[in-house]
């Protein structure tokens, strides 16, 4: 299936419509060029991962990793998705209208997710950069050895996570992302809780003798 | 027992235990284990007398090719020799020794492999082959430059220190690299141990999957596994629909370790290849999922008793370092002034203050190494090696290493012959069978 929207992509094709995906896993990777598809139905793993430029819109669920490693273009879903969304994603923007599930921007490296519910327990485990928003709760260890980047939170924290902590959001980042919602059309204007690194983990606390002359 | 010395209480372990007391933390470096273990130099080969022929040692034409990760592959991925260049980091490593790294493995029709730190835009113009990792970590994953690989190498756990992620001191992580990597420059990087978006061996079949339609079914998908419970993973990764299978030992290198899991974890490289060839061989897919070895090999010995044992092929690290001139006292450098250690012992590979320029970011440091002088002598070694392995073949009266098996080995110890399943010399027994 891949390879045929890559070929129809390549022959000019500027938008597709998946039908009855059946949940099937690895619909709509790695394709690297602009174009919009459309796929209507739940899927499986690895939707619209490892993509460089589509706009992607599911109506359905989607299971774990939607839209891992994006570098740039946009991903909406309509419904919840699994463990792993958006992970390691370097660019772009993702939009879940449900919930989310464990580890939420894992590993995430730049981008915007944004979901609409909840999401689960290690949300923006180890993020390096980027900004999930999540209009509802988180579970345990949010933000758990985040280097850098936000997490924004609607409604309540389960705990965070080593080396994370709360920073109060300013008035202008709270108008932004009710902004942001609106776009997204999410209503409601909830006043985000907003969780950054400590940094207290960047660097080992002490050296040895010889590391000492040398580092 | 001898007077004056203490086997528990060695002066090295005293040491240790002052160094952590200064420390409270684990102890780290670079290298590999220090643990005496069971190793190629204790297996032997029995070359031809009455009962076979040789073919003529110098001169008779001797099949190095190999050909790794044809099984679902359109593209396998063909070397003319079966040892190429490991992953190693840029980070871990200077642009200028990755860069040598792959003009070396190109001049002798060999891979390179990237690392941990995605792929260093000319190491991808040196090497015509190139292997891209994608490791827990991410960093500088681009399926753009994925596109482009001749094989991709998931890496599940690395010999030095399976179980954990990478490690790269802050004073590595300088701008380019951190930006690369998207780290804030100048942070002790302590790589995740896990994958982001799978975690058993049912999502990596999938994840397989995943990797093949963005390459569109072209290139080999490797699995690479730090050898632990070798046995068993090695069937994971197999039915997880991996077309080759790395087998990376206790004996492997690294940049940079918790010294404790570098000595304390893992398998040596003998019994690893022989297990995973076993559990491949009990699976129906021995010769048909590619098993590569790496951890210690050294020379072209090394190689050919690799082969015999059960793998396709080899891949090397810190023996390409060192042919790229590692712990050699060139008139540039000062190792005990710069490094606190004499050349030939140096270890101190993450503190990256590397004197001859490879284990480092410092750029007056990097300038020490030439790449394209670096490429030479590392496809010398390469073809130092292939010509050894060639050599030994013949005495064994074959003209193709892939013909090499354990019939043609034996050991030189009762620990040696358990763990490759080859007769104690002198012996017709196998021990532990």
């Amino acid at each position: 299936m891949n390879r045929s929207i890559k070929a129809a992509v390549a022959e000019g094709v500027d938008e597709i419509v998946i039908k009855n995906p059946a949940a099937r896993h690895n619909i709509a990777v790695g394709i690297r060029q602009s174009c919009k598809i459309m796929i209507e139905g739940s899927v499986g793993y690895y939707t619209a991962s490892q993509l460089d430029g589509p706009e992607v819109s599911i109506v359905g669920n989607a299971g774990w990793a939607l839209g891992e490693n994006l570098m740039s273009g946009k991903i909406t879903l309509s419904k919840n998705a699994g463990a792993s969304v958006g992970a390691s994603m370097r660019g772009g923007e993702m939009f879940v209208g449900g919930s989310a599930g464990a580890r939420a921007g894992i590993s995430m490296k730049g981008g915007t997710l944004l979901i609409g519910g909840d999401s689960g327990f290690l949300t923006g485990f180890m993020m390096q950069k980027g900004r999930i928003i999540v209009c509802g709760s988180v579970g345990d260890a949010a933000g758990d050895s985040m280097y850098e980047g936000t997490i924004y939170v609607g409604a309540d924290v389960g705990s965070l996570g080593a080396d994370a902590k709360y920073e109060e959001p300013t008035e202008d980042e709270l108008i932004e992302l009710w902004a942001e919602l609106q776009r997204s059309g999410v209503d409601g204007k909830p006043r985000f809780r907003k969780i950054v690194s400590q940094k207290k983990l960047y660097h080992y606390d002490t050296l040895e003798r010889l590391e000492r002359t040398l580092i | 027992m001898v007077y004056g010395s203490n086997q528990v209480w060695a002066p090295w372990t005293v040491d240790d235990i002052h160094s952590k007391a200064d420390l409270g933390r684990y102890r780290i470096r670079g290298m590999s284990t220090h643990q005496k273990i069971t190793h190629f130099d204790d297996l032997t080969f029995l070359s031809t007398g009455l009962t076979r022929f040789p073919l003529e040692g110098y001169k008779e034409q001797c099949n190095t090719r190999v050909e790794l990760g044809g099984l679902n592959a359109e593209n396998p991925l063909v070397l003319e020799t079966p040892i190429y260049i490991t992953g190693m980091s840029w980070g871990a490593l200077s642009a200028n020794a990755k860069t040598a790294l792959g003009k070396a493995a190109s001049m002798v029709g060999t891979a390179s492999c990237t690392g941990d730190g995605g792929m260093l835009p000319a190491e991808r113009e040196a090497s015509d082959k190139l292997i891209y990792q994608v490791l827990p970590s991410r960093y500088g994953l681009n399926p753009n430059h994925m596109a482009t690989a001749q094989a991709i190498e998931i890496v599940v756990g690395q010999g030095a220190k399976p179980g954990t992620g990478g490690l790269l001191m802050g004073v590595k992580v300088l701008d380019e690299v951190a930006e690369s990597r998207d780290l804030p420059p100048g942070i002790d990087q302590r790589s995740p141990a896990r994958h982001p978006d799978w975690l058993g061996p049912d999502d990596l079949a999938i994840k397989i999957e995943q990797l093949r339609e963005a390459t569109d079914w072209k290139v080999p998908i490797h699995v690479k596994l730090g050898a632990c419970r070798v046995a068993d993973d090695v069937k994971l990764a197999a039915k997880a629909g991996a077309d080759a299978i790395v087998i990376d030992s206790m004996v492997a290198g690294t940049g940079a370790s918790a010294e404790i899991l570098l000595d304390h974890s893992g398998i040596p490289t003998v019994p690893a290849i022989v297990l995973a060839r076993e559990a491949l061989r009990e699976i129906g897919l021995y010769r048909k999922v590619s098993l590569i070895a790496s951890g210690g090999i050294r020379n072209g010995a090394d190689v050919a008793k690799a082969l015999a044992l059960g793998a396709d092929a080899v891949a090397i690290g810190i023996a390409a370092l060192i042919a790229l001139n590692c712990n050699r006292d060139i008139p540039e450098a000062n190792f005990e002034q710069e490094i606190g250690l004499p050349a030939g012992s140096c270890n101190r590979c993450h503190t990256g203050k590397c004197p001859v320029g490879i284990a480092t970011q410092d750029p007056e440091l990097v300038k020490r190494l030439d790449p394209d002088e670096g490429a030479e002598r590392v496809a010398n070694f390469l073809n130092s090696m292939t010509m050894e392995l060639a050599l030994l073949t013949r005495s064994l009266g074959k003209g193709d290493v892939k013909s090499l098996e354990p019939e043609d080995l034996a050991a030189l110890t009762i620990e040696a012959s358990a763990m490759a399943r080859v007769p104690l010399v002198g012996t017709d027994k196998v021990f532990g069978m």
